[in-house]
Formats: structure tokens, sequence, C-alpha cells
């Protein structure tokens, strides 16, 4: 018999294994649909010497490259930012480097400060505590202090700074520039049942140890303990909706490719920036002509990634740079704040990245037209490897309509439904701002000892972080969803991930995705009696 | 190439693997001085057909390239590039790389992927051959005093605002 859950979430990665987790006290019957399976630790790539090779494939970041049977292909291909996700247990925290800085108090007010985009109708206050549980929660290390932001909790001790960092932090300090050790959600210590971290440098493509926080060792064992159902390889092709207008359920297809149906009270979509607007676009319905929760015309609009640059330093002696977690060292946020002078609205920060292994170093350099084959090939390399130090920088994005989600006409996933497509353009801030803090790494750089740089800017493949395509708001016009994530035209439906963001700042998005998705999931429980009331 | 043998795995040619051998030295030559071997010392055709079978987009490609390689090697040689000396297999490589567009890619992120993860390779350049996990890598403690300049400017910041 078809039984009705009381919540239904659609998708188990960052933001709706938090919410499950958090929702998972009170004892409702919840369900979460998520289209990938669980990752077996024991098969992630770093436990093979090829796992290099394997980042290129079956463990890209793009699913175009990957194309398992649980990716949805993206058409990307109006876009100089390539989208990149991975679909499990766990979603793209599974493949991030577990970059986990806060957003800045500030960072909500970007129309009162700066007089660009929107502020948010919620603020650095309400999701502080939520960011303190997520912290625990994930084992965010790092410490304490840092200057560019309020006090906050660092629960386990910092990442190493290994010699890459320590080269870095003299290049910042000589020009007297800001710095700090990364917040990361990597476990420096046993945390939870998870092991330290033992500086394998594989995050991009999994962590066997554990040490890396994936939801699906964070949040999913303790909400599958306290009764939550998740069900893995189950698609879902719609939302259906009921003649009061209300959610009633999905419409997925199983691990067999059998269409099936699950009713439900409450339905929560964390299916993240791409993924949410591509649901809510393929759920049409005779209330819904455009879309589900769609009145305002701006489900799919505002998309918005961090436009990346990514500077490459060479320098004369190795630096270990093999050693320890990929995408976490230190942080500058030099240049985060507004400045008119810079030509340019907000800010961005540089991010130290970890070097290359073999593999990696050969096809980076070759991609770079700078290894040659023949002779002069092992000169080259060795110039190369272990000598590169890379530091990337996070411009902010702001939000632009033109910039959007909508349905591909052709391309479909392989059960049949409409795929994404992507329609995005730099904006003259962006390009302008990319072109400052491309000038400022060299800078950092050459006074860090490297003797030259190689920059790509805009990164193709940095697009990673996937916001703004049912932005919240207080109006029901201009936004999708409410300061709670409960959807303005659907009332029983809510949604937790990125795409509610209303403006991008400057920083990776995980920790804030994954506060927002706790902060909505108290906000329900302390409303359950009303939740559907105005 | 073919998949046999009762795993699938794809196989070069007999045609296809004598260019390959020909050409890995070519890529990749010896380096006495750094201990490196040359590519053709590895026997890295199996590796190199794994990771087609894996990049299954690369395959045509790769078919192509070693076809055109081997009717090159014929013209000079009818045995093709098993008959060629190291000198004439580098020749017909030169003059097929000078115009090629889309098989020199595929086949160089070929080679170096096979190439840098062997074992011989892996040790010349000073690491260990194994998996990264579950050993991972020993880091040097990290001087937290460098974090002073940042404090004291954050400090005389705090001072200048009140």
């Amino acid at each position: 018999m078809e039984t009705t859950a009381d919540v239904l979430i659609i998708g188990a990665g960052a933001s709706g294994a938090a919410l499950a987790w958090s929702l998972a006290e009170t004892r409702m019957n919840i369900v979460c649909l998520e289209q990938g399976e669980w990752i077996d630790p024991a098969q992630l790539p770093g436990t093979s010497t090829d796992w290099e090779v394997r980042q290129l494939g079956d463990f890209n970041f793009s699913p175009n490259t990957r194309q398992r049977r649980e990716d949805y292909p993206v058409n990307d291909s109006e876009s100089p930012i390539a989208v990149s996700m991975f679909n499990a247990v766990g979603g793209s925290t599974i493949l991030y480097a577990a970059h986990f800085p806060r957003f800045r108090p500030t960072d909500f007010r970007v129309r009162s400060l700066d007089g660009v985009a929107d502020d948010w109708p919620i603020d650095y206050a309400r999701l502080e505590p939520y960011y303190d549980v997520n912290a625990h929660m994930m084992g965010v290390s790092g410490l304490a202090g840092d200057p560019a932001y309020p006090p906050k909790q660092v629960p386990l001790p910092p990442l190493p700074l290994g010699k890459l960092g320590t080269t870095l932090a003299k290049g910042f300090n000589r020009l007297g520039w800001h710095w700090w050790p990364s917040d990361s959600a990597i476990a420096t210590r046993e945390h939870e049942g998870r092991a330290a971290c033992v500086n394998a440098g594989t995050c991009l493509v999994g962590c066997p140890q554990g040490a890396k926080a994936s939801t699906d060792i964070t949040y999913w064992p303790p909400a599958i303990r306290r009764g939550v159902t998740l069900k893995t390889r189950c698609r879902v092709r719609e939302i259906t909706v009921g003649e009061n207008g209300m959610a009633s359920g999905v419409v997925y297809y199983d691990a067999e490719g059998i269409e099936r149906r699950q009713k439900a009270e409450v339905v929560v979509v964390a299916c993240n920036g791409i993924g949410t607007p591509r649901l809510l676009l393929n759920s049409r319905s005779k209330q819904f002509p455009d879309g589900l929760a769609n009145r305002s015309g701006l489900v799919g609009r505002n998309l918005m990634f961090h436009p990346y640059a990514m500077v490459t330093g060479l320098f004369d002696e190795p630096l270990e740079g093999y050693k320890g977690p990929t995408g976490c060292c230190i942080m500058s946020q030099e240049f985060y704040a507004s400045d008119p002078s810079r030509g340019f609205a907000r800010g961005y920060s540089f991010e130290i990245l970890r070097g290359f292994g073999p593999v990696y170093t050969a096809l980076w350099a070759m991609s770079k037209g700078q290894l040659p084959w023949g002779a002069g090939h092992h000169q080259t390399f060795a110039d190369f490897f272990d000598r590169t130090a890379g530091m990337v920088v996070i411009s902010e994005d702001l939000p632009d309509p033109a910039n959007c989600v909508t349905l591909d006409p052709d391309m479909k996933d392989s059960d049949g439904i409409p795929s994404p497509k992507i329609n995005y353009r730099l904006s003259e801030n962006s390009i302008t701002m990319l072109e400052h803090s491309v000038a400022r790494a060299t800078e950092v750089l050459e006074a860090s000892g490297a003797k030259r740089t190689i920059t790509e800017s805009p990164l193709r493949v940095a697009g990673w972080h996937l916001m703004g395509t049912a932005r919240m708001g207080t109006d029901p016009e201009t936004s999708v969803v409410n300061a709670w994530g409960r959807c303005h035209d659907v009332r029983n439906l809510f949604i937790v991930d990125g795409s509610i963001f209303v403006t991008a700042a400057a920083v990776n998005p995980t920790n804030t995705i994954q506060a927002l998705a706790l902060y909505i999931a108290d906000t329900m429980k302390k409303n359950l009696a009303n939740l559907f009331d105005d | 190439m073919d998949t046999r043998g009762p795993d699938g795995a794809l196989t070069f040619s007999a045609d296809e693997e004598h260019v390959l051998l020909r050409l890995l030295d070519v890529i990749v030559p010896p380096d006495g001085d750094r201990g490196l071997p040359g590519a053709g010392a590895l026997g890295l055709t199996t590796s190199i057909a794994r990771t087609v079978q894996q990049t299954p987009m690369v395959r045509p490609v790769v078919e192509y390239g070693l076809s055109t390689l081997a009717d090159l090697a014929r013209k000079t040689q009818p045995a093709g590039f098993a008959g060629l000396s190291a000198q004439e297999a580098k020749e017909v490589w030169e003059e097929f790389a000078a115009t090629d567009q889309f098989f020199l890619p595929a086949f160089l992120f070929l080679v170096y992927s096979s190439y840098y993860q062997h074992p011989r390779v892996v040790e010349a350049l000073g690491l260990e051959a194994r998996a990264p996990h579950p050993r991972g890598h020993a880091m040097e403690e990290s001087d937290w005093t460098l974090l002073d300049p940042v404090r004291d400017r954050a400090a005389m910041a705090r001072a200048r605002r009140q």
C-alpha cells in the first residue's frame, strides 16, 4: 500500500542530509529520495595508484564527463563556466575540497552597504547558532581569532601549513596582507567516530579515511538511526500538485526504471542550484503552467557561480605540495570588502591550493602548452613537479536575471527527463574583478618567491558553487521562497539548498547552505502546528 | 582495438602494438641522469588500453591515429612500424604530429597518465610507489607565529576605530 510521508526530501546531499537529521527528532515519517547510491570508501580512487587518472574519468567533477547512470547531462555550452556536481548519498560533498568558511555579516547586507543586488531577509546573527551546530556535525578544523570574522567556534585544530603554505604565508606577510588558515570540514583529530586526516591529498576524488566531512558519513548515519528512510537510485521526475494547489507528492523512477509515486504532506527540495530549478520547471501543471512555484518567473533565474581565476606560481625549491588536503591550506580576504577605487563592486577571496601529483603535473603542464614530448621532456617536468603552488580567486558574482537555468529542448537523462540548459555570461563587474585579482595573485606569488606564473581566468572547470535560482525574500513578486525556505506559491513546498541564496558572497557556500537547512528545519519544527499559515 | 579475453579487456592489434612500442620512447625517452626509464621500457600498452577503455570518447581518435601512423610507416618500410629504425619511427611521428590536431593530445594524455603512475617512474621521482591511502603523508609542524603580523595589524585597526 502506498504510504504518505510526513516529510519527503528530494536529494541526499549537503542540505538534504542536514535537514533530515534535524527534523528526525520529531519522529515524523521522513523519507528521502536520492538518485545516486552510497559510495563505498574502499572503492574510492585514493586507495589505488591510478587515483589521479580517475579524477579525469569516473570521478570527474563534470557529470557530462563521468556519465554515470545516476548523472544527468547538463548543457553548459552557453556558459564560460562548466557545471560541476556529484550525484550520490552525500552529493557533491563526496568530491568537494571541504573548504568551509562562513559568510561574513556584511554578505547579508549587500544592497544596504554597496547599493548592488539585494539584502537577504535574514542576517548573520540568525544563522550563527546553526553555523555552530554545523561546525560540530561536520567537524570543522581551523584557528580561532581570524580578524576577518566575528568570534566563532572552531572545534578542531587547524590543518598543517606544510612547506607550501609556509612559503605563501611569508609572501602575504611581506606584502602586509591578511591571511589565515582555512576553516576546513576535515577532521584533524578523531571526531565523532571519524579518523583524522592523513594528508594523503586525494580530497577531490573522495576521502577513504573518512576525515573529510561528506554527509554520507556525518549527518546521514545519525539521521537514519533516528528513523529517517533514505531510498537510493530513485530519480524524481516531477512534484505533483493537488486540486488545492498544494504539493501532493512526487513521481519518480526507481533503480529498475519503473515509474513510482510517493505521496507526502510536506515536500522539501534539496537538489542545489541546478537540480532544484530543473525539477521545478519539469513540474508543470494546470495551476503552474510555467513550472512549480514559479508565478514570479524567477525559478531558474539569477544563477550565480563564483567566477574563479587560478594563478599558479613556479618555484625553484620543492614545496612538498602533494602532501596535505588539496584545496585547504590558507585563505586571504585582503580584497573582500568593496573599495570604489578598484572599479568594481564587492570583492574576492584568495585560497591557496596544494600542488599536484606526478600524473596531474604532466597533464596540467601539457594542457598549458608547457611540456614538450621528446628531448627536453624530463627537464621541463622537473621544473614543474613539486615546484608549483596554485592559488584560486573566488570572486563574488552578482545576481543577473539573464543568467539562468532552463530546460533543454533536446537533451535528456537516462530516464527521459529533460536536462537543464545553462545560459550564463560574466558581468563587466566580474571581468574587472578577475583582472584585479589576477594582478594581486601574481604579486603575492612573486613576493613568495615564484620565478614565474601561469594564469587561467576565468577557470572553466570551476562551476562548483550553484546558487540563486530560487531566491529567498519577503516579496512574492521578487522571490521564490520566504525567509525560512517556504515557497510563496506552494505552502507545503520548501527549498533548502544553494538555490535560495540572495547573493553569493566570495567564499565557498556549503557551510552556509547547511546552516540555512538547519535554520529552516528548526523553523519548521517551531511552526509544525501552523506550518502552512500566513 | 578489440575486446578479448574473459574479462572483456580492451587490447591493441599487432599492428597497433608495433606503432605504440616504437613511439613510446619517442614521446618519453630515457633519462639516465635522473634514473628515469623511457616509456617504451615499461610495458605500458596494457595500461594505455585500460585508460582508453575507461575513457571511451578517446577510442575513435586513438584508433584513427594508430592506423594513420601505420599507413605512413608502410610508405617507408613495407613491414610497417615493426621494420622501422628508431630514427625512421621518429621521422614518421614528426611528420604526422606536425599536422594532426586530435590524436596528439589524446595520445600524450594516455602516455603521460600511464608513465607517471608506473612504480619505477614514481620511485625515480623520489616518491613511494603506493596508493595515497591509508598511509598518507607526514607533514612538518606549523609555525603559527607567522600569524603575529596579521594579529598585530588587526589590533592596530581596532585601536584606530576606537
